[in-house]
Parts: structure tokens; C-alpha cells; sequence
């Protein structure tokens, strides 16, 4: 880092809030992806003056500046390029406002999600998008890739859930979008261009979240299939019920195998099982929105239905389900996760794609996801030490996006574009959509500066 | 790259688990030091960057490291949360083996090292306290209280004998040296020549059981080879909870009490009922942390991070400490003096709780009985 | 005045165990000298006794930790202990970084003043008394 950059950073974040030292560096290098690069510097910030002056910094020297919260996103949006500096986001971690009349509650980006669910449920709220990283996210990150998570079938996602932000913009400018309203339409919608940004048009310090009252009653069974398309059918199907299971989610036979593999769960070794959930207030509303929903798996020819008897059965059914990427990483030395989603009637379609994509390149792609909102998590397990492996992934990963694309479906459900889905953002929008992408990049950050590099938005 | 002819012995040995990593960063949520500090490279998934990035060539290990893979705990609750399995506590002690084999360590472990070299213990006091009691007695049981009983925690160590007076237990002191089992998680390895001081004590009383307060000194003689001996001539060696699980103590308190698991103790260990099942006897308003078993915040003291990094490692101890205070505890109960000194060195002055090793707690009610 | 590289202000009393002692009227204000806290390294703990503990004259009413040091606060004087230096609880680094002013320590409420005459005092006293100890220590 340029000794002049390095002394303006110190004199606006305080010299023990700065480091270029080679642990931090090596750290900041990665997130959850398979990419990493070496970052100059890393600041920690603690108040959006901060993060204003370093704006400015980096506009008048243009140094990147990149965002970072956890540093558990999987697709690259938290890798520094072009020797960025990094901002550590994590040390803003205030609940600033629990307000349950208002139904609102305000925090900093830096709050981790299980923080804020613990705060909301004292009062019997939550807020509903669920990533699985729950534990250890944060809410900034959370708002940059439009988190969603298990609940999203029924409660959508973060998007749906931020009323308003204090945003800086590249220039440095501290912006408010949205209200603390329950709705407004003042203006354009701002707040829902900067949810799903990815740290590219301007960095969140403060964000304005709804929440829900949480329901007390659940239900949950597990259905099987011997046959894939059976499930995928049973999951389109489950439209026709009238019910929107509060859960709803599909593994795979590699995925199932995986799991019996490294648990004592023994699951049975299907095509596919779906679990469900529902929810309510009694169990009577929950077990009469569970009795539609397994009449559609009987409908479609599923093998063996079986409703969870006690809550610790039911744990241990999502205890097998959120072990899926873990379990399945432990079979070779790389694991890239995908999440492309499709309409639900093409989730069907989709299983046997992936399928055959598997088979022809010879590669494992086991499948687990979303099924209640079409979003899919293909995870491919390769050695990457091998070059005709990464071959194998890499074509098949591209003939996955053309046929989630053929399907009418789209790149990323809730991880993001990141670098991961950078080649292929053209598959999926058209020249006018990118232009008109790229063009906003261009008002907000001139200089290009934020998280430059990522979502295809250079070229 | 996996072409590349191994440097080091935590390449040879934790190569795969090292590369299992996913960098999931789930670690984050259960790392005291992660916790206390907010900095990602002291996190498990920093330790394991910087490793994958040693066996690839890309960084040298060397001193830059040290700040990073010689703050540890060794708490184990990151292997205990991984979802892929990776052992870091025991990949890590391996590294520091690897660094003090090419010379660079943290000066602090260096000079524990050396001290034990010359002195009894790792403080390199020269007056432990006898606390009034013979010595090397021939006795049923001998009890060994540890460095940091004898020479931080004299008024604990104290009180449980006091208590073990009070029952009436057959035990004799020895002159005992330092169990040396923390050299083994900070680079080096366990002395010799002090082990084998130990063993000759212990032999000497004709004793043939050993019980200790200390959980990182009952782990060393129970499981290091350069104590086989006592195992092998059917020395069984307990930590007090489990002989003081079955005792009638006679005394009740209605106080509200929690209940600290050490991680020697609980996590390495298993033992997380026998110390509950004694004072759920005295203690009936008994109540759990947030984090409780093999969930429990580590008071941040283990793995030599006390000595080398008291201020992080007291932050660790605070953070935990507000756990009690969350759930308005007034007596905050472990039984390791290691937890105690860190805990009750952390503990604010407007933190009105108690933070008491079980056999002094009990002690105390016999005494105002 | 400079002993050595040690500051021992002139005004001070001196405790034998390294920690000076400022006559501030009703209240005596205790702390440890540059040479104790340059010997013990970084303070990382203060012990804070809550006040109206009572003090007895050469016996020791706090413990102190550096890294690799355990030390005791000795009582200088008969008397009562009536506040203690609260930003030493978060902060022990102050008793290095400014001994004699922010890291001062304890505030004592003397039974006797005249006490105070036992105390190490003035230059010729306090060199003497700093060099014996500064050669005993470098041998050690």
C-alpha cells in the first residue's frame, strides 16, 4: 500500500484499526469461493463517516475499495481484486432499534443473523430469511446477495424484508433509501437496487428490516421417490394443494448417499426425498396444511411418507438436510455450489438435465435445494488438483446455465453473481439489460472504484 | 501442486483434513478468539488459509505466522462446529512443533520451555506453598494440585483440601513438579526428566490413585506416553469431580448457581455430568449458560494464550462472563484454576457474582454451616 | 530525578516493594515506581479491592500480574482503602504507559500521617535504596 494511502487511511479509521499484515492480508484474500486474491490493505470502519472518508480516499487516488461482511459469500463478491482495500464491515455490529409496534427493527450491517434472531425472539419475532450460514452472516452481506434460505417457499426473501438503508455511494455522498414505513412509493425504488448489489453501487452501514411474528406450531414429514421426476412433479403439484408449506426441500440420491455416509441417519437410499414443513399457530392448523400437502406426495407416486413424531425427529430430518454441503465436501478435495432456479414446473426437467450433464461429463453433481421455490443447489464434487476435472466441471457447469437458462430459469436464486457467474450474466440478459446495468454502475461509481470486477459489470 | 515433496510434518500427517477446509468460515460463530477480537486471521479459518497457503508454496512459516497460529486455545469448539470435520486444534499443535523445529516461536512458549528446564514449575517460583500439610505420606491417594493451583490459586487449592480434610479422604501431597503436559500445545514436548519425578513421587507414597483439580494436568497423566507408567503399574487417575460425584456434602445453598464447563474438562475430556451431579446436589437453583457442555465458551486461558496474549485472553474470559451475567447467576461454579484465575481476573467490578471452584463453594457452605 | 534510566520523582514517598506513595492531604495516593513497572513488562491485571477494606502496614491487599510476573501490593501505611483507580480494570497497560499520573493504583485514608516518615524519601535515600536493587535484580 502507498505510504501516503496508507497514512490517510490511518488518519480516518485510527492506526489500530488498519493492517497490512501478512495474516490479515492471507485472510482477507479469501470468502467462501474457490477464488482469492491479495488484497493492499484492510480497514476495520466504525461509523459511516468512515466509510465516507474512505470513499472519498479512494476516489481521488483510485484504489478499490471492497466490502466485506462475514466473508461467507460463495461466489466471490468479497474477494479484493486489483489490490483493493478491503473494509472490514464487522466491527458495525449494533442492534440500533427493536421497535415491535412499528414492526421494524434497525441494525448495522456488521450484525451477525443469529444475533438478531436471538434479539427478536425475546419478543416472539423473527425475521424470516433464513441463509444457512446463519450463524455466522451478516445482515450487510445478507442485503448485498439478497439472502434467502429454507423459509423462502412461503416468506420470501431479504428483498422483501428491507424498508429502507443509509447507503454511501462511491463519491462518498450518505444516502437514505426507502422509509420506515410498512410501504411507500416515493420515488424510485432505490432500496431494492442497492438489496442484491453485491457491494457494487455503494456500501449499506445502517438497514431498516421488517419483521415477523413467529409462528408456534410446525409440522414435518419426509416423503420418498424412486423416481426423480415423481418429486419434481410432486413439488409443481403442491400449487394445486392450496397450501405453501413454510419448508420445502428436495436431496438428492448422491446427496442422500452423502449423508447416510457420515451420520447414523440411514436414510433410504431413493431417487429423491422431499421434507416439509408446515406452520401455523396449532398443531391441528399445521397437521391439516401437512395432510393436503402429503396427499399430493401420494399422488405422485411417492414410496414411503412419514410425518415426524416429535421435535426431535423433526430436528434430526433438517439436521440431515443443512449437513448436505458438508457432508458432500468431505468426498473429494473441491466442492463448487451452484443455486440456479427455475420456474417450479421445470424443477422436474431440471433433476433430469443435471442428470444427464453428470453422466456425460462424468462428474458428481449432487442435488439438494429449495424445491418449494425452484431453487436448486447442484453441487459439483471434483479434484481440482486434476486439470481434465476441472475440465469436466467447467464444461458441465456452462451446460448447466444454458439449460437452467433454456428453462427459463436465472443464474442465482440467493448466492449472487460474484465472479462465479461473471461469464455467463449475457446467457441470461440481454444487451439492453446489461447496458442499462452497466450504465447505473457507471453513474453511481464513474471511477470504478467499488468491488470493481465483478457481476460482468467491466466490460 | 500435490506433486510438491512435503516440508513439513503437519503436511505429512493433516495434509487432507488441512485441504478439507471448505472455507465455510462457520467457525467464526463458535471461535473465542474470533469472538473477542472480530479478526478473521485469528480464526480457525484463518489458521487453516494460511497452512493451505505453506503447503502450496505461496507464504513461508515463519514469524509473520506466529500471531496468528500461536493464539489458539486449543478450546477445540471450531472442530467441535466444523462441517467438514477438520481437527484444528490438533493440525495447529502440530505447526508449532514444526515452527520451533525451525526456529521461530513465540517467545513466551520459548521461555516455558526453558524455565522448565531449570525450575519446578512454569512460573519459576521457587516457594510453593505446602499449605500446611506433610508431604510424600505413604496414602491411598495422592493429590496432585498443578502450577497454577499451587502458585496463582493458593486460597482455592487451600479450600479444596480443606474439603477433602473435612471428608475424611486418606490423601497426601506431593512434592510435584509440573505435569510440563502444555509444552506438548505449544511446540515443544513434555520434560523427561520432570515426568519422571512425578511418577517416582506418586510410587512412593504406594498410593494407587491420583486425583487432581487441575483437567489439563488429569489429560497429561492419563493420555501422554511419558506417563504410561502410572497407567501401566494401575495408578488410576481421576479429576476431583469424578471422586467427589458420589459424597453426601450435607450442605445446601439457594443461591442461583451456574456452572462453567472447562474445556479440558468437557470438551476434551467428556466430563460434563459429574461436576453438574455434584451440585445439583447442593445447589438445587441450578441454571445453565447460554452456552453450556460441549457448546461451552472457553474462558479464554488454554493453549498458552494467557501467557502470550493476556489481553485477548481476558477479553475471551469477559465474554463468557457475560453469559452468567445474562442469566443473573450469583455463583459462577467450575472446577480447572485456570479457569478461575482468567475468570475471576476478567470479572468487572460491578459484576456482583461469585466465581468459586466447586470444592471451595462447598467448602465454604461447611465452614458457615 | 533520573536514576539511571528510571524516573523517581523527588516529591514522592517510596514503598521498599517499588510502589510510591503522594501525600495529597486527607488521602494518600498509591502507585508502583518506573523501576517495578519496567521489570514486571506489560501489567495486564490490577487487583481492585472494594473500598473500606482495611490496611495494615507491610501486609499485602492486592495482587498484581504482568505476563510473566505475579506481585502484591504491600500496604504502606495503617489505614483504609477509599477508591481505587477504575480505568486499571479495562485498561492495565495505563500503569506502564504513565505510572506516576493515569496508572496510579489506590487511594488510602491514613490512620497516622507521621507513618509516611518510614517510607523511602528524598535523593540520597531513594538512589541508594534503587541502585542495591537494580544490582540485586541484574543478577538474578
Amino acid at each position: 500500500m502507498a505510504e501516503k494511502i496508507k497514512q490517510a487511511l490511518i488518519d480516518i479509521v485510527g492506526e489500530n484499526n488498519y493492517t497490512d499484515s501478512l495474516i490479515d492480508m492471507v485472510s482477507y484474500s479469501y470468502d467462501a469461493s474457490e477464488y482469492s486474491q491479495r488484497p493492499s490493505c484492510a480497514v476495520w470502519v466504525e461509523t459511516v463517516e468512515h466509510v465516507s472518508d474512505i470513499l472519498k480516499l479512494a476516489n481521488r487516488e483510485h484504489v478499490p475499495v471492497v466490502p466485506r461482511g462475514a466473508g461467507t459469500g460463495l461466489t466471490g463478491t468479497a474477494t479484493p481484486l486489483n489490490e483493493a482495500i478491503v473494509l472490514d464491515m464487522s466491527r458495525m455490529n449494533e442492534i440500533i432499534k427493536i421497535s415491535i409496534e412499528d414492526r421494524l427493527v434497525i441494525v448495522q450491517p456488521g450484525v451477525v443473523y443469529a444475533d438478531l434472531e436471538k434479539a427478536l425472539a425475546q419478543y416472539g419475532f423473527f425475521f424470516p430469511p433464513d441463509p444457512a450460514s446463519g450463524t455466522v452472516c451478516t445482515l450487510g452481506g445478507n442485503v448485498s446477495t439478497n439472502a434467502g434460505g429454507v423459509k423462502g417457499a412461503k416468506y420470501g426473501t431479504t428483498r422483501d424484508y428491507v424498508l429502507g438503508l443509509q447507503v454511501v455511494i462511491p463519491d462518498g455522498r450518505i444516502m437514505r433509501t426507502g422509509s420506515r414505513t410498512m410501504k411507500s412509493v416515493s420515488g424510485y425504488d432505490l432500496t431494492k437496487l442497492f438489496v442484491g448489489s453485491e457491494g457494487t453501487l455503494g456500501v449499506v452501514t445502517e438497514i431498516t428490516l421488517k419483521i415477523n411474528p413467529k409462528t408456534t406450531a410446525a409440522t414435518t414429514s419426509m416423503a420418498t421417490f424412486d423416481n426423480l421426476e415423481d418429486a419434481g412433479r410432486a413439488v409443481s403439484q403442491i400449487m394445486y394443494s392450496g397450501i405453501i408449506p413454510s419448508v420445502l426441500e428436495i436431496l438428492g440420491h448422491d446427496t442422500i448417499m452423502a449423508i447416510n455416509r457420515n451420520t447414523d441417519l440411514d436414510l433410504p437410499e431413493v431417487d429423491a426425498i422431499l421434507l416439509a414443513e408446515t406452520d401455523g399457530y396449532t398443531t391441528a392448523e399445521t397437521d391439516f396444511q401437512m395432510e393436503k400437502i402429503i396427499e399430493v406426495f401420494k399422488k405422485n407416486n411417492a414410496g414411503k411418507i412419514k410425518r415426524a413424531e416429535s421435535e426431535e425427529e423433526a430436528s434430526d430430518l433438517w439436521a440431515a438436510r443443512k449437513s448436505a454441503y458438508a457432508v458432500l465436501s468431505r468426498i473429494k478435495t473441491h466442492v463448487v455450489l451452484e443455486d440456479v432456479t427455475v420456474p417450479m414446473t421445470k424443477i422436474a426437467d431440471l433433476l433430469k438435465g443435471i442428470k444427464a450433464i453428470s453422466e456425460k461429463h462424468n462428474i458428481i453433481i449432487a442435488t439438494y435445494g429449495h424445491a418449494g421455490d425452484g431453487n436448486l443447489h447442484p453441487q459439483f464434487v471434483y479434484d481440482g488438483y486434476d486439470p481434465k476435472q476441472v475440465k469436466s466441471k467447467e464444461a458441465a457447469s456452462a451446460e448447466l446455465f444454458q439449460l437452467t437458462i433454456d428453462l427459463g430459469g436465472t443464474l442465482t436464486g440467493e448466492h449472487g453473481i460474484g465472479l462465479q457467474k461473471a461469464p455467463f450474466m449475457t446467457l441470461e440478459h440481454d444487451p439492453a439489460a446489461m447496458d442499462v446495468m452497466r450504465g447505473i454502475k457507471r453513474l453511481l461509481d464513474p471511477n470504478n472504484i467499488l468491488n470493481p470486477g465483478k457481476m460482468a459489470l467491466d466490460e | 501442486m500435490n506433486k510438491m515433496e512435503a516440508k513439513y510434518d503437519f503436511e505429512r500427517k493433516y495434509r487432507e483434513q488441512v485441504l478439507q477446509c471448505s472455507r465455510c468460515g462457520f467457525c467464526q460463530a463458535v471461535c473465542p478468539v474470533f469472538g473477542s477480537t472480530l479478526r478473521p486471521a485469528l480464526n480457525a479459518r484463518g489458521k487453516m488459509l494460511l497452512l493451505k497457503e505453506v503447503m502450496d508454496g505461496k507464504i513461508q512459516l515463519d514469524d509473520e505466522l506466529i500471531e496468528s497460529l500461536f493464539q489458539c486455545t486449543t478450546c477445540a469448539s471450531c472442530f467441535e462446529n466444523c462441517p467438514s470435520g477438520v481437527n484444528v486444534p490438533d493440525i495447529i499443535k502440530q505447526v508449532r512443533k514444526d515452527m520451533v523445529s525451525i526456529g521461530t516461536c513465540h517467545p513466551a512458549f520459548k521461555g516455558m520451555n526453558e524455565v522448565l528446564k531449570r525450575h519446578t514449575n512454569i512460573y519459576a517460583e521457587d516457594d510453593a506453598e505446602d499449605f500446611g500439610r506433610e508431604k510424600n505420606r505413604k496414602a491411598e491417594i495422592v493429590y496432585f494440585v498443578g502450577c497454577v493451583g499451587l502458585y496463582r490459586e493458593e486460597e482455592s487449592t487451600e479450600a479444596t483440601l480443606d474439603l477433602l480434610d473435612r471428608l475424611n479422604v486418606d490423601y497426601t501431597l506431593i512434592d510435584e513438579v509440573c505435569c510440563s503436559g502444555v509444552l506438548e500445545d505449544v511446540g515443544f514436548e513434555i520434560n523427561e526428566e520432570l515426568a519422571r519425578k512425578n511418577i517416582e513421587l506418586v510410587f512412593a507414597t504406594g498410593a494407587k490413585t491420583l486425583i487432581t483439580g487441575c483437567p489439563y494436568c488429569s489429560r497429561t497423566f492419563n493420555n501422554k506416553p511419558q506417563y504410561a507408567e502410572l497407567r501401566e503399574k494401575g495408578v488410576n487417575v481421576l479429576h476431583i469431580s469424578q471422586f467427589l460425584k458420589d459424597f453426601d456434602m450435607g450442605v445446601k445453598t439457594d443461591k442461583k448457581v451456574t456452572y462453567h464447563d472447562p474445556c479440558d474438562l468437557g470438551r476434551h475430556c467428556g466430563i460434563y455430568e459429574e461436576p453438574r451431579e455434584i451440585i445439583r446436589k447442593i445447589a438445587p437453583n441450578f441454571v445453565e449458560m447460554a452456552h453450556h457442555h460441549a457448546d461451552s465458551l472457553c474462558c479464554g486461558a488454554g493453549g498458552g494464550v494467557r501467557g502470550a496474549y493476556a489481553k485477548n485472553s481476558l477479553a475471551m474470559a469477559r465474554r463468557r462472563l457475560q453469559e452468567a451475567e445474562e442469566i443473573d447467576a450469583e455463583v459462577v461454579l467450575t472446577e480447572c484454576n485456570s479457569c478461575i484465575h482468567n475468570l475471576s481476573n476478567a470479572k468487572l467490578r460491578r459484576q456482583k457474582f461469585e466465581v468459586y471452584n466447586i470444592t471451595r463453594f462447598i467448602n465454604e457452605l461447611m465452614e458457615n454451616k | 530525578m533520573q536514576i539511571q534510566n528510571y524516573n523517581m520523582p523527588d516529591e514522592l514517598y517510596y514503598e521498599e516493594n517499588h510502589f510510591w506513595i503522594r501525600d495529597d492531604g486527607d488521602f494518600l495516593v498509591m502507585g508502583m515506581d518506573d523501576f517495578a513497572q519496567v521489570m514486571a513488562g506489560e501489567i495486564v491485571y490490577v487487583q481492585l479491592p472494594d473500598e473500606g477494606k482495611r490496611l495494615n502496614t507491610g501486609k499485602k491487599f492486592a495482587k498484581i500480574e504482568s505476563g510473566k510476573w505475579l506481585g502484591k501490593a504491600f500496604a504502606p501505611v495503617n489505614g483504609e482503602l477509599v477508591g481505587v483507580n477504575e480505568e486499571l480494570e479495562e485498561n492495565p497497560g495505563l500503569i506502564n504507559d504513565d505510572c506516576y499520573g493515569k496508572g496510579w493504583m489506590y487511594k488510602i485514608k491514613p490512620d497516622d500521617k507521621g507513618e509516611l516518615d518510614n517510607l523511602i524519601k528524598g535523593q540520597e535515600a531513594v538512589e541508594k535504596w534503587l541502585l542495591a536493587d537494580i544490582e540485586k535484580y541484574a543478577e538474578e
